[in-house]
């Protein structure tokens, strides 16, 4: 437990990030740390002296700070309850909580780092030979692997409150991402001929790698950082451009559409046009003990010095395959740093390289044809032992130096991820040593370091070239001396690059150590790769799976261009023949927060449910709706129904209200019941079939008038029956119109012995038997509202369906509530509803039948018209009617008192399962359990007797084909 | 076993193309790689290539989320399912070879009653076939996933759950490249990166295929190649009933231990689990639309993410590492099509595994062997035969499926 404060930093600059008079306390484990407002956690750690950030995933070898870009797993961290934050791009917070993960007890002493002495027996692919076994070895050793894997720990509470995101979505002609040199000329560019452009970038500000480069670097002349600094700023200023800072694109998707993570929310940005000036990736070399703390990469030391004025260190050794590392020690001398060598793998380098020469004048020690081979030390570093380079191989001419930092550049690995999301040809361009692209489209270009070309006044005049060529895509009127102005500018830049460029890849030694990591995520060693080439995994994509080489957090960002070149040293094909791995998306981590956005919920609730709430009703969410499903004792419920009368809320019916001169030949089309001779003022049951005869829905239609019919679906169908008939009215050119008034309408049930006398109250309709016949559909008022009424009767009982419009809904309930006191009247629910149903054998589809009954089997033969001509399933319907009915649906009641689920097996005298029980409930009626079972034809037949496992227990039940309640349907008439 | 950890023998040997084979298997994956394991294992004598035009495994069988289990609802589905559980129970022993099979278990959450009347008509027919299954109530959900919420009011609440206790998680690639090295071991050329690009007949028989290296001749052709079944079928002019769907998953950076088995929810279309290495591992239904695309959307990315923070609202902060696709050879009624073609000679199809073929890769491929070296068809693959989709005798596993979205 300590107090820390920041170690002094560097004079300061105009380039800083941190505001030096403003202080911000965060915690790291026990320990208060005060560092400047700007800071990020990486930044404040390691200005207060912290150098050791994480554990490695597999040795939980100590690792300090890599890339400083985000882009490495070193400094992943748990802030605030939620794990694996990258701490060099988190900016502090007052009072933030940050942790250090995956180690124990602490960060400085893991006791899990005895693994790293394991390394021997742990060699790669090792699970896949070991522990299997005998059999139970492995479920004992896989308890103990869970449990010791994993980075960070995912704090519950503090991740269910992560506040909602939303979503933005936005169009734009020019997407540009990235806001380095190319990306600046390419929107200012696009902008300046007239089109809209949307500028993304990841960081805070504007400039690229400019913010941080070497003032060496020169543009026209000029410092680059002054040039980048007018230009950023003409570009925020311009009308046409709109800057989004801080957001990281996590995918280049279909149709130009770009997922752009935001502290705001995600942005699904859609572009006509997208300019991918995404830059590149310093990468890592491969020598012994590459992963000390203090081994870092060039641009990360750089970032530090310049952006939070951080002296990285006392003294430092350099080792580099390009011109980078020679930046990195200028930024190193200007900090105050002792630069003891720099190791260059090019055997030499051009005389007129102005920062080689700089530096010599200066007194470093410049070495080249010379690799590092080992950094010394065992969690930090101590020094470093550089060898002369000889056939490709380092020497045993090997040269020690002190140093506690070691500063590498193994060349760049182009962040090209979205060019290769949309399919973009890259190519291997040797010169170079890097993948490059080698197509482009007018969906999307590429401008920048992402070329391959390190040079700032290259990449403003690709930015620009691309900036005017997509706006003449698009339609502007660009000169044509202007683009080929440009053209021939940058092709004369791209030459004097060219001809300057040198690149020497390091060597590959498997033999100089085992601890040399070219995946520092997964811990995947130069040894493990070139043994699983050895082991046949010759091919990119499966030496991927089997040494999970670039599937860790950074997604082989680190390691991409290391692993293509091992391989391609291995088996001897061209880097363009091993190719790469697949850019998937996300490009960065992304939290599920933030791809799920508000993620709404909708409930449906009927227009009477208040109703209902103060009436007690429990509520069930039943295909999207939330209904009653009873207010007290079902059984009471049903109970009245069938002796009194009672009422339910059936609002939630699917309602389509279909008209046209072709209205009836549309029915006669997708039901398997005839309903063009339907009369008016008539209601006909519907059976729907899909393609292949098998019910999809059922429902009623009510002939309104010739040209009109209303039809109800089952709650949950609607929408897809409603999409059913537009795309066979479509099909089959029928002149029809189908609505969906499901939600202009409620609908109630009355139904029992005295519901006539309680409609009678409140209507002017004659409802007298021989007046309103069963299966009929009037209209008229209800209590002062003009109403449908359609006699039907789910529930067996004498009964009316009122349908009014929705307003009106809780208005008809109350005043059949009280019109109906006199007789008892009771609301029911559901459940009491089921039941009903259920003894008078009325099917619920998809609850009775499943995706292969057809209506033979549920015995609706009655229902299926072949002599009417082709319609929907006749084709099925057909073969399953010449094939006969093999499973039917029956009624059973029970001999005992056990009532039976709904889903228990029907076994066989052997005890094997032959059939189903779709409902079963126990009847109020009849005191007994019964229901509805899906049984094979022969045992259900009339008479017959079943066998079904309740609760593990087989009890046997009586087969019937017929109605228990009122088999004959006198009731309904009545 | 300590030999075998320091072996640095080859997986597989690279080959040049012969111009004949007994059999010619098309598709390097798990089913194309364990039916010729286990044809070659029963017969030496026969000369068995394996073609693919990608790496091994490069289709579905490296890109589905492993899950093995055997709680289906039909006793064709659950009998078939059973007997490659069981094979995969043995499978590392036999291949010498850590699949990483590891039976944590899982649990088929049910949020409605309707759910639970289907959850409960898989665990009556899988108890009555000897497989384990059991409904278990919202406490004991609870007990097994202590990250679950169980508290009122919430959307979608947990009403119970389907425990099957033998089902588990092998590392697919190991599956694949065990019967990969199994099959070379025992005299089958693999030939990665050769496609076959069309399929030679005289009249209604098969006689070879034409390959991006050549022509081959063959006394038997089987297409093993599950999303790209279809445009096999057109080379030889079949009809199958397939829709070829995207189907999309993602995993998360790695988190220390927080779910010990694999959880799912049929009407949130999502399911879950936690890999050894502290990964969590989301999938969920199938695209909407049918394509051969392999590219991600990010539209699924996101349903995918609302659907997995419905279920456990605590995931709102893990991050997605990567998400992927492969395609799936959607039957109609969610189950295979394993045998012979009516009218052409010399072929057999091996597919409609759309969402759960690797789970069946084992006894596929026994059965497949089986079928070809005896021209009996075992009776556990009897019901899946083509001529049931012409004959009505179609097998409801719809209501088993996860990625029942569609339809």
């Amino acid at each position: 437990m300590g107090r820390y404060s920041q170690l002094p930093r560097l004079v300061p600059s105009s380039r800083e990030l941190i505001s030096r008079n403003k202080m911000v306390e965060l915690k790291f484990g026990r320990h208060t740390v005060e560092a400047f407002e700007g800071d990020t956690i990486a930044s404040a750690l390691y200005g207060a002296g912290f150098r050791i950030f994480s554990r490695g995933f597999k040795y939980h070898r100590a690792r300090g700070l890599l890339c400083v870009s985000g882009n490495c797993p070193n400094c992943l961290m748990k802030v605030d309850g939620i794990p694996n934050v990258r701490a060099c791009l988190t900016r502090i917070e007052q009072g933030m909580k940050v942790e250090h993960q995956n180690a124990w007890p602490t960060l400085n002493r893991d006791l899990f780092s005895l693994i790293d002495r394991l390394d021997w027996a742990l060699p790669i692919g090792f699970y896949y030979k070991t522990m299997h076994r005998p059999r139970a070895l492995w479920s004992i050793s896989s308890a103990l692997i869970r449990r010791v894997a994993g980075l960070g720990r995912l704090d519950s509470i503090a991740s269910e409150s992560l506040p909602i995101e939303y979503h933005r979505f936005q169009q734009t002609n020019v997407a540009v991402v990235g806001g380095g040199p190319a990306g600046l000329s390419a929107a200012l560019a696009a902008a300046n001929s007239g089109v809209d452009v949307t500028l993304v970038d990841e960081q805070s500000t504007l400039g690229g790698h400019l913010r941080f480069e070497n003032r060496m670097r020169t543009l026209g002349g000029e410092e680059s950082r002054n040039v980048i600094s007018a230009l950023s700023a003409k570009v925020e200023a311009h009308e046409r451009v709109q800057v989004i800072l801080d957001a990281t694109v996590i995918g280049r998707y279909e149709d130009n559409l770009l997922g752009i993570s935001t502290p705001g929310g995600l942005i699904h940005l859609r572009a006509q046009s997208i300019i991918a000036a995404t830059g590149s990736l310093e990468v890592p070399l491969t020598f012994e003990r590459n992963d000390l703390a203090g081994v870092m990469l060039g641009t990360g030391i750089q970032r530090l010095i310049n952006l939070y004025r951080l002296k990285p260190g006392q003294t430092a050794l350099v080792a580099t395959t390009n011109d980078q590392g020679y930046y990195t020690a200028l930024d190193l001398l200007e900090a105050g740093v002792r630069v003891a060598a720099i190791a260059d793998t090019r055997p030499e380098f051009r005389s007129d390289f102005d920062a080689a020469v700089t530096l010599k004048g200066n007194g470093v020690l410049v070495l080249p044809g010379h690799a590092i081979v080992r950094a010394e030390g065992t969690r930090t570093v101590i020094g470093g032992v550089v060898a002369a380079i000889e056939a490709d191989m380092p020497t045993t001419k090997e040269r020690q130096f002190d140093c506690d930092l070691i500063a590498m550049s193994g060349g760049f690995q182009p962040a090209n991820y979205i060019l290769r999301q949309s399919d973009v040809g890259i190519g291997f361009d040797s010169e170079f040593d890097e993948p490059v692209p080698i197509s482009s489209s007018t969906a999307i270009r590429p401008a920048g370091d992402v070329t391959g070309f390190h040079n700032p006044h290259v990449a403003t005049l690709q930015g620009r070239l691309a900036g005017l060529s997509v706006a003449k895509t698009l339609g502007m009127q660009v000169p044509v001396d202007t683009i080929s102005q440009v053209e021939v500018e940058l092709r004369n830049a791209e030459t004097t690059y060219r001809d300057k460029v040198q690149v020497r890849p390091a060597p590959i030694d498997s033999e100089a150590g085992v601890k040399q990591f070219v995946c520092f995520c997964e811990d995947v060693t130069l040894k493990d790769v070139v043994q699983g080439v050895g082991e046949g995994f010759a091919d990119i994509q499966t030496l991927k799976r089997y040494s999970t080489t670039t599937m860790g957090p950074c997604q082989g960002k680190m390691c991409h261009k290391r692993f293509v070149e091992i391989v391609s040293d291995q088996t001897g094909m061209s880097p363009d023949e091993v190719g790469s791995t697949t850019a998937r998306p996300p490009i960065q981590p992304v939290t599920l927060g933030t791809l799920a956005g508000p993620g709404h919920m909708a409930w449906r609730r009927t227009p009477i449910h208040n109703r209902h709430l103060i009436a007690g009703a429990k509520i069930i969410e039943t295909g999207g709706w939330q209904r009653p499903h009873s207010y007290g004792d079902p059984h009471d419920e049903a109970k009245a129904v069938r002796e009194r009368v009672g009422i339910i809320d059936v609002s939630t019916l699917g309602k389509l209200d279909v008209r046209g001169l072709d209205a009836g030949q549309l029915l006669d089309f997708v039901y398997t019941h005839r309903f063009s001779d339907l009369r008016p003022g008539r209601v006909r049951y519907g059976l729907m079939t899909g393609d292949n005869g098998t019910i999809m829905d059922d429902g009623t239609v009510a002939r309104l008038t010739d040209d009109r019919y209303y039809i109800t679906t089952s709650t949950a169908n609607v929408e897809t029956v409603e999409q059913w008939f537009k795309w066979w009215m479509a099909d089959r050119q029928i002149c029809a119109h189908v609505t969906n008034i499901t939600a202009g309408y409620c609908a109630i049930n009355v139904a029992g012995p005295d519901a006539r006398a309680t409609l009678a109250k409140l209507t002017d309709v004659e409802l007298e038997p021989k007046k309103f016949r069963y299966m009929q559909v009037k209209s008229g008022q209800v209590g002062g509202i003009p109403a449908m009424l359609l006699r039907i009767g789910f529930v067996g009982e004498s009964g009316w369906e009122i349908h009014v419009p929705s307003e009106y809904g809780e208005e008809i309930w109350n005043a059949l509530l009280t019109a109906g006191e006199e007789f008892g009247i009771t609301p029911f629910g559901v459940e009491a509803q089921r039941i009903l149903r259920l003894e008078k054998m009325h099917i619920i589809p998809s609850q009775d039948t499943d995706i292969l009954t057809t209506p033979f089997d549920i015995s609706a033969d009655w229902a299926v018209k072949f002599d009417k001509g082709d319609f929907v399933g006749s084709g099925g319907l057909r073969i399953a009617k010449e094939r006969g009915v093999r499973d039917i649906l029956v009624g059973f009641k029970m001999r005992g008192s056990a009532v039976p689920n709904d889903g228990d097996a029907v076994v066989s005298e052997s005890g094997l399962p032959i059939g189903r029980i779709t409902s079963a409930r126990l009847s109020p009626t009849m005191g007994t359990g019964f229901g509805y079972a899906r049984v094979p034809v022969e045992v259900g037949v009339e008479g017959g007797v079943i066998h079904i496992r309740v609760n593990g227990i087989n009890h046997l039940a009586d087969v019937t084909l017929r109605p228990f309640y009122d088999p004959d349907g006198v009731r309904l008439r009545e | 076993m300590v030999s075998q950890l320091f072996s640095r023998q080859r997986f597989w040997r690279k080959q040049e193309l012969s111009s004949y084979y007994d059999i010619v298997i098309i598709g390097g994956g798990v089913h194309g790689l364990s039916t010729a394991y286990y044809l070659a294992k029963f017969d030496k004598d026969l000369k068995v290539a394996v073609m693919d035009k990608s790496y091994l495994g490069a289709g579905a069988s490296g890109r589905n989320t492993a899950i093995i289990r055997a709680n289906y609802l039909t006793p064709e589905g659950i009998a078939f399912m059973n007997a490659s559980l069981k094979l995969y129970e043995q499978l590392s022993g036999e291949l010498g070879l850590n699949l990483l099979f590891s039976q944590i278990g899982r649990l088929d959450i049910g949020h409605t009653e309707s759910t639970l009347f289907w959850l409960r008509q898989r665990s009556e027919y899988n108890q009555l076939m000897g497989v384990e299954s059991n409904l278990i109530t919202p406490d004991e959900v609870k007990a097994i996933v202590p990250e679950i919420d169980l508290r009122e009011g919430k959307p979608f609440p947990i009403m119970g759950a389907l425990h099957h206790p033998p089902a588990g998680v092998a590392r697919h690639d190991a599956v694949v490249w065990g019967y990969a090295r199994g099959a070379d071991r025992n005299g089958v050329e693999l030939h990665p990166f050769t496609e076959v690009i069309g399929i030679t007949k005289e009249g209604r028989r098969v006689t070879g295929v034409d390959t991006s290296k050549g022509r081959v001749k063959a006394g038997l052709v089987v297409s093993a190649t599950a999303g790209w079944t279809s445009t096999i079928a057109r080379m030889i002019d079949i009809d199958v009933p397939i829709l070829t769907y995207p189907l999309q998953a993602f995993v998360t950076e790695p988190l220390k231990p927080m779910i010990d088995t694999t959880i799912s929810s049929g009407e949130l279309h999502t399911y879950i689990y936690q890999t050894e290495r502290g990964e969590l591992v989301i999938g969920g239904g199938v695209d909407h639309y049918p394509t051969y695309s392999h590219k991600s959307t990010l539209h699924m990315l996101e349903e995918l993410a609302t659907n997995a923070i419905r279920l456990l609202p605590q995931l709102r902060g893990a991050k997605v590492l990567r998400q992927w696709t492969g395609i799936c050879d959607m039957t109609p009624d969610y189950a295979p099509i394993i045998g012979p073609v009516d009218g052409v000679d010399n072929f057999m199809l091996n597919c409609g595994w759309g969402t759960w073929g690797f789970k069946a890769a084992p006894i596929s491929g026994k059965t497949t062997a089986e079928l070809i070296l005896t021209g009996k068809v075992p009776e556990l693959i009897e019901p899946f035969d083509l001529n049931r989709f012409y004959e009505g005798r179609l097998i409801n596993e719809r209501a088993a499926a996860i990625a029942a979205a569609i339809h």
